[in-house]
């Protein structure tokens, strides 16, 4: 997930002060689930089931829920488990390790029969998951991934990947195959930078004709990719052809750029948000990759309430969920993180 | 008749006066019922330890914030020490010390992990003490800077990233730092077992000691205090040096409790702190404030979180709760205050009338 979040944050924390440097759960483990994995999983020893709380709440903790995204994900979330006849407490955890911490204690205290979690920091959550399922209640995490396998039930995540690799190919042919383009980086602390990066570049460096002027980080923020833009331009102007950007704020701040510069250039994106597919309708960027927050908070709900019955959610541990590619043709089925067929 | 209505509106105000005292235990009464409805699984004694166990770790903070405020000053900078002593902890379990003239790393034992964390947050204090005292800051600004400074450096400690193998191993001796979140008696949580015993030696040392006194005097009016012989700068000195102690054990246990050190953590935490000394009755304009007052702040902070969180309240709501709370309890220690001086005027006079009376009789 790589929205910028400090701005999101900064407007909910008691002290306006909060700086989220929480670095998103990594795609460490983002090599596509192969068939071979799964039957490796099938014969491997089995796990305590855990049988839930003893209550009939689920509990559902996310980043805070002033990021449209987080907001998606959360009521995904508690839509599905409504309709499963659950009972929901949502909370956030504004990247606190420690509120993260106290919300759990939270719902071990209310006899939780599941925790679904986008999490606050992949080594900090793992005392967390250990913590609940030693009180028999199952984690199932969304989003971020926490360092460690066997303490969820479930790590269910967007598949970063695929979706930088296709919404690259967008690019190329928006590109016509050739031409200069510039690449704006996420927050290199954050491993969700590199994946999306070195897909973009494996996608793109197929073409000979496609040639990379600079790479600029601009930490997933909107106005220092805006800041960065312009120096760019500065520096190649009308030689720029085309950017690449790591997420949709970034895609955002480089749009605006562009245009003050009377540029017109394909321009892409990850994450899929609302700006961006305004952005895309107006004809001002290309394409983005929607991260399908909906689809991944429903999913984990789903798995909660098989697990809780059959003991088991079928599935391996970590799991990726497709990204859609959002180009003028589909922007219209895109609204708050939810993909509409 | 005359007297007589003066009398009954002399009980009034003493019953008044007694109720307006214990608010705030009468107030954590109320949210114990409250919430013990309003969440079914909200009264029972793990969820009560739950809580205690978070309120530990602001009502720790909140004692050596305490302190601060008595004198009239404020340490915004607390959650940066929390942050910047945990990662120092987080790194010497994890990296151990290492000392590049001598080429050699340091692998301490855990006591003295925690000894040297706590010793470097009194240092911490001390700076604070020391801009404000020798450079005549402001308490405000001066911790304001220093917080920025220690978030820095907990984040140039790992240049961002999180200290997350801290459970130490066997050969180099440095295991058994889940110490500070254990349970004692396999119940009750070691984070409460240090608020105790903190929250007792900072309520003796207060109200019994000289140094107490001397506290209380220099928040009442540091002039008349420093008038008096009072070594008002050594005194502050040492209360940012409290602070900074506190501070250093929260960063402690919370890395403890978390078995990871994160530089964001206590992000924000000053202000938990704060709100709790405040609920507490500590006033923000010097001169007043107690240990037991504060903790039973820190509780009626921790029981609307943990209770709004258990009652399904969203964090919004919960934000707007907290801050109305806290809006509420200082316009009630005003008007405590008022009816306070009211009472006191009615009693001089009264005894000016009486002698008066007794000379012309």
């Amino acid at each position: 997930m790589a929205i910028s979040r400090r701005s999101f944050v900064e407007m909910s924390a008691l002290a306006g002060t909060t700086i989220a440097l929480t670095a998103c759960g990594g795609s460490k483990g983002s090599d596509k689930t192969s068939s071979a994995d799964k039957s490796k999983s099938g014969s491997k020893k089995e796990a305590k089931v855990l049988k839930g709380g003893g209550s009939n709440i689920i509990y559902v903790i996310t980043p805070s829920v002033s990021n449209p995204a987080f907001k998606a994900e959360a009521d995904g979330a508690t839509d599905e488990a409504k309709k499963m006849g659950y009972e929901v407490k949502a909370n956030s955890h504004d990247d606190d390790a420690n509120k993260q911490s106290e919300l759990f204690d939270s719902a071990i205290a209310d006899k939780a029969a599941a925790i679904i979690c986008d999490n606050a920091g992949a080594d900090a959550t793992v005392e967390a998951v250990k913590k609940a399922a030693k009180a028999g209640i199952p984690t199932f995490l969304i989003d971020r991934e926490i360092t460690t396998t066997g303490d969820a039930i479930a790590q269910i995540i967007a598949d970063n990947n695929q979706g930088a690799s296709d919404v690259a190919q967008t690019f190329v042919d928006a590109m016509g195959e050739k031409g200069n383009y510039v690449e704006l980086l996420g927050k290199e602390s954050d491993t969700n930078a590199k994946v999306r990066s070195d897909a973009f570049r494996s996608v793109i460096d197929q073409y000979k004709d496609m040639k990379m002027l600079e790479q600029q980080t601009a930490n997933w923020e909107q106005t220092q990719a805006y800041d960065k833009m312009e120096t760019l331009i500065q520096t190649y102007g009308d030689k720029i052809q085309g950017v690449v950007s790591g997420n949709d704020t970034m895609l955002q701040g480089a749009c605006a750029a562009l245009e003050a510069h009377n540029m017109n250039v394909p321009v892409i994106g990850v994450d899929g948000s609302d700006e961006a597919r305004d952005l895309i309708k107006q004809g001002k960027a290309t394409a983005t990759a929607l991260q399908q927050f909906d689809v991944i908070a429903r999913t984990a709900v789903q798995e909660a309430d098989k697990y809780l019955k059959d003991g088991s959610t079928g599935e391996d541990e970590k799991q990726l969920i497709p990204c859609i590619v959002i180009t003028k043709d589909n922007a219209d089925k895109l609204n708050g993180f939810v993909y509409t067929e | 008749m005359a007297a007589d209505t003066k009398k009954g509106s002399g009980g009034n105000n003493q019953l008044l006066m007694t109720l307006l005292k214990g608010r705030t235990l009468i107030v954590l009464a109320i949210l114990f019922v409250f919430f013990s409805f309003a969440a079914p699984n909200f009264f029972n004694v793990d969820s009560l330890l739950s809580v205690a166990k978070h309120v530990a770790l602001y009502g720790i903070l909140a004692i050596g914030m305490t302190y601060v405020i008595i004198t009239g000053g404020i340490d915004l900078s607390v959650g940066a020490v929390v942050g910047f002593c945990g990662m120092l902890a987080g790194g010497f379990l994890q990296e151990g010390l290492t000392l590049p003239m001598f080429g050699v790393t340091i692998y301490m034992s855990v006591p003295v992990v925690a000894l040297v964390t706590l010793v470097i947050g009194v240092l911490l204090g001390v700076v604070n003490g020391l801009i404000i005292t020798k450079l005549g800051v402001t308490p405000f600004i001066a911790t304001l800077g220093t917080m920025y400074v220690w978030r820095g450096f907990a984040n140039i400690r790992s240049n961002g990233a999180t200290f997350n193998d801290i459970a130490g191993k066997a050969g180099l001796g440095n295991m058994g730092f889940s110490f500070f979140s254990s349970s004692v008696f396999g119940i009750i949580p070691m984070g409460v077992v240090i608020l105790v015993i903190f929250a007792v030696i900072a309520g003796l040392v207060l109200n019994k000691t000289a140094f107490g006194w001397h506290v209380l005097a220099i928040g009442g009016n540091t002039n008349a205090a420093r008038l008096s012989g009072i070594k008002v700068d050594k005194s502050l000195i040492i209360v940012y040096a409290i602070s900074g102690l506190c501070s250093a054990m929260v960063g402690i246990i919370t890395t403890s409790q978390l078995m990871a050190a994160h530089p964001a953590t206590g992000n924000s935490w000053e202000m938990n702190a704060i709100a709790a000394s405040v609920l507490g009755g500590t006033s923000m304009a010097g001169g007043v404030g107690t240990i037991i007052g504060t903790i039973e702040g820190a509780f009626v902070i921790g029981v609307i979180n943990d209770g709004m969180t258990m009652m399904g309240v969203t964090e919004f709501w919960q934000q707007v709760i907290r801050g109305l709370v806290i809006i509420i309890a200082v316009v009630i220690d005003q008007v405590q205050r008022n009816i306070q001086a009211r009472m006191a005027l009615q009693a001089r006079n009264e005894s000016k009338n009486e002698e008066k009376a007794a000379a012309t009789a």
